[in-house]
């Protein structure tokens, strides 16, 4: 890779994996040393500059989209910030009967600007990334009606990270909305908030408050930092290139051909791609944090041991939190406590009682978020129906609740016991793991067909040293994958304890703590699917 | 506050409400019975409770939501 090669918009576009060469061996390494030698002052505009020059080699001259966002959000805030000035001006100058009234002038005016700045940021991001599943799913309607009219579907490149930066705009401009924050009239900072290049790609989705005032007062790079900032990408890079790039020809094999594949087998494939996709979408996040740990910044975690929940909504509280949490400060809460919804919540539970009242507004209210969720992770009928198929889990959840409450109660079982705590974690990894089998198949068809097999046809009688080299896998990949597994798991328990065991190995001695770094990079190098045989696999998230 | 305790005792019984200060991080309270709390705290003590209050700290206690009620009560 040459340097004139290496300075090219938009030509590096391996650089979307924390994981590649690109960025570990060239971009990370010399975006550190020259962060380093630079005069404190100078810091936060480098990494400014290095979060742009990132974006531009990745999207080249699609950073034009990111800088009118940058603008839009910058513009927006200040009108909203300006009109809460002239609301407190104004309220001081009337009497106190006169308030309410003038208050609701100033709502409305706010909730006008706010409203028109989202549609401007959300309009951009489903033009960009939904059109064209809109054009199409238009003119098959039309195809279907005889209607003689087609039209041309548009294709768009999409500017890396969009789906990510976009909700943190929106974000900014509702909390400076409600009075959170203030708006940020440096117009630098706010850029560097919404495009730091370690979570520009897969997130997480940080609110301002979280992350804008760090990133502006970095400091110098602390060797402890450096040192526990490193493990963590080490550890991540153990996820992708030990686990989840090592099952990917399996996977891409099973789900390309399941109907060469006995049910058993699809169903092997689903939790591999389950285990895959934590691996792989967990891992980056681990990169994420032990980037940002280098320079100092501490970022919101984005999953909390997932496979360890009781049901399908703590597992969502667990997995991806920080999108999670958008969807409920930004959409839960706000159907719920609209005025019509706050009517029928109280009229419904005059009617339906403490449980089923509250559930009225509420499943409208989950039915919007999980619409939405599905439709964030892209534009085909599969994403959609993944997010109502965790609705309709998460609903049915809510309605037999005090049904099993009930029923347990009837027959004894005791609900905190460790053996129903294990039944409970067991039935919540099964439901995830078909849901990400429909999140995975290739059509939404696809996936009924996977789920058909898997009920009709469940066996393994035909899994045998033939098979698994058809799938592209052998017991050494097993093992390895197997042992790395426990590994995580062995860590995961320990994390669910409270101990950190980063934290812990960091206070032993030099010896202890060398060896287990060695040992980690030792595990990679030996056991990483890389290499003659392997193709890099692209993170999957990034394309969301 | 009375008022306030009895619209928590009829939302969700069998809570002790004037020991418990962990609420909602305790699992005591669920998001369905926040949606039905703040419907009766809002027609009960003619205030509005926007999204922005909907924060685990002013509903952890009965003590905070009543600071938190008070609070808004003064903004109306």
């Amino acid at each position: 890779m040459d340097l004139p090669s290496l300075l090219m918009a938009g030509s590096l576009d391996t650089l979307t994996s924390y994981f590649s060469v690109a960025f570990l061996a060239i971009f990370l390494p010399v975006s550190v040393v020259v962060y380093a030698v630079i005069p404190q002052k100078a810091r936060k505009y480098f990494l400014l500059i290095a979060s742009f020059a990132f974006f531009w080699l990745i999207s080249g001259q699609l950073i034009a989209y990111l800088c009118l966002i940058i603008m839009g959000v910058h513009y927006f805030g200040l009108w909203l910030d300006r009109i809460q000035t002239q609301k407190s001006a104004a309220l001081k100058a009337v009497p106190k009967e006169e308030k309410k009234a003038l208050k609701k002038v100033y709502l409305h005016r706010s909730r006008r600007v706010l409203l028109f700045a989202a549609v401007l940021m959300i309009g951009g991001l489903l033009v960009i990334k939904y059109s064209p599943f809109f054009t199409t799913n238009v003119n098959s309607l039309l195809l279907l009606l005889n209607i003689p009219i087609q039209f041309d579907i548009p294709s768009y490149i999409m500017p890396i990270g969009i789906s990510f930066f976009t909700l943190q705009a929106v974000s900014y401009l509702f909390d400076v909305y409600r009075g959170l924050i203030k708006a940020d009239d440096n117009i630098l900072r706010l850029a560097l908030f919404m495009s730091f290049f370690p979570q520009i790609v897969e997130g997480p989705i940080c609110r301002y408050g979280q992350t804008a005032n760090q990133l502006w007062n970095v400091k110098q790079i602390e060797f402890e930092n450096l040192k526990l900032g490193a493990v963590r990408i080490l550890f991540g890079l153990m996820k992708k290139l030990v686990i989840a790039d090592r099952l990917n020809p399996m996977i891409k094999q099973i789900f390309s051909h399941y109907d060469d594949y006995q049910g058993g087998i699809i169903a092997l494939g689903a939790i591999a791609y389950t285990i895959q996709l934590y691996c792989d979408f967990s891992g980056t996040m681990d990169a994420v944090m032990g980037v940002a740990q280098i320079f100092g910044v501490t970022m919101p975690e984005n999953f909390q041991r997932p496979f360890f929940s009781k049901s399908i909504s703590e597992f969502w509280k667990r997995w991806h939190i920080t999108l999670g949490t958008w969807f409920k400060d930004y959409i839960f809460y706000p159907v719920t406590m609209s005025k019509p919804m706050k009517n029928l919540t109280s009229s419904a539970r005059k009617k339906l009682g403490n449980h089923f009242g509250p559930l009225l507004a509420g499943s409208i209210a989950l039915f919007c978020v999980w619409f939405c969720n599905g439709l964030w992770h892209g534009s085909a009928w599969g994403y959609i129906f993944f997010g109502m198929y965790h609705f309709v889990l998460i609903l049915s959840g809510n309605i037999i609740a005090p049904a099993v409450t009930a029923f347990n109660k009837k027959l004894h079982i005791n609900s905190e016991c460790f053996a129903y705590k294990v039944f409970q974690i067991v039935r919540t990894c099964i439901l995830v793991v078909i849901g990400e089998m429909f999140f995975r198949a290739e059509r939404l068809t696809t996936g009924f067909s996977m789920f058909g097999k898997m009920v009709t046809d469940f066996s393994f009688s035909s899994l045998n040293y033939e098979l698994m080299k058809k799938l592209k896998i052998d017991m050494h990949d097993v093992m390895i994958v197997l042992i790395a597994l426990a590994f995580i798991f062995v860590i995961s328990v320990l994390n669910e304890k409270g101990i950190c065991v980063r934290g812990a190995i960091a206070k032993r001695n030099v010896v202890i703590r060398w060896a287990a770094v060695y040992a980690l990079i030792m595990f990679i190098i030996i056991f990483g699917a890389y290499g003659k045989g392997y193709v890099a696999v692209d993170p999957i998230y990034a394309n969301f | 506050m009375d008022e306030l305790i009895e619209i928590l005792e009829d939302i969700k019984p069998d809570v002790d409400y004037e020991g418990c200060e962990n609420l909602i991080d305790g699992h005591y309270l669920d998001s369905l019975s926040i949606i039905s709390l703040i419907a009766e705290i809002e027609d009960a003590f003619d205030v509005t409770v926007p999204a922005v209050e909907v924060v685990p700290a002013n509903f952890n206690s009965v003590k905070a939501m009543w600071s938190m009620i008070e609070r808004l009560q003064e903004e109306e």
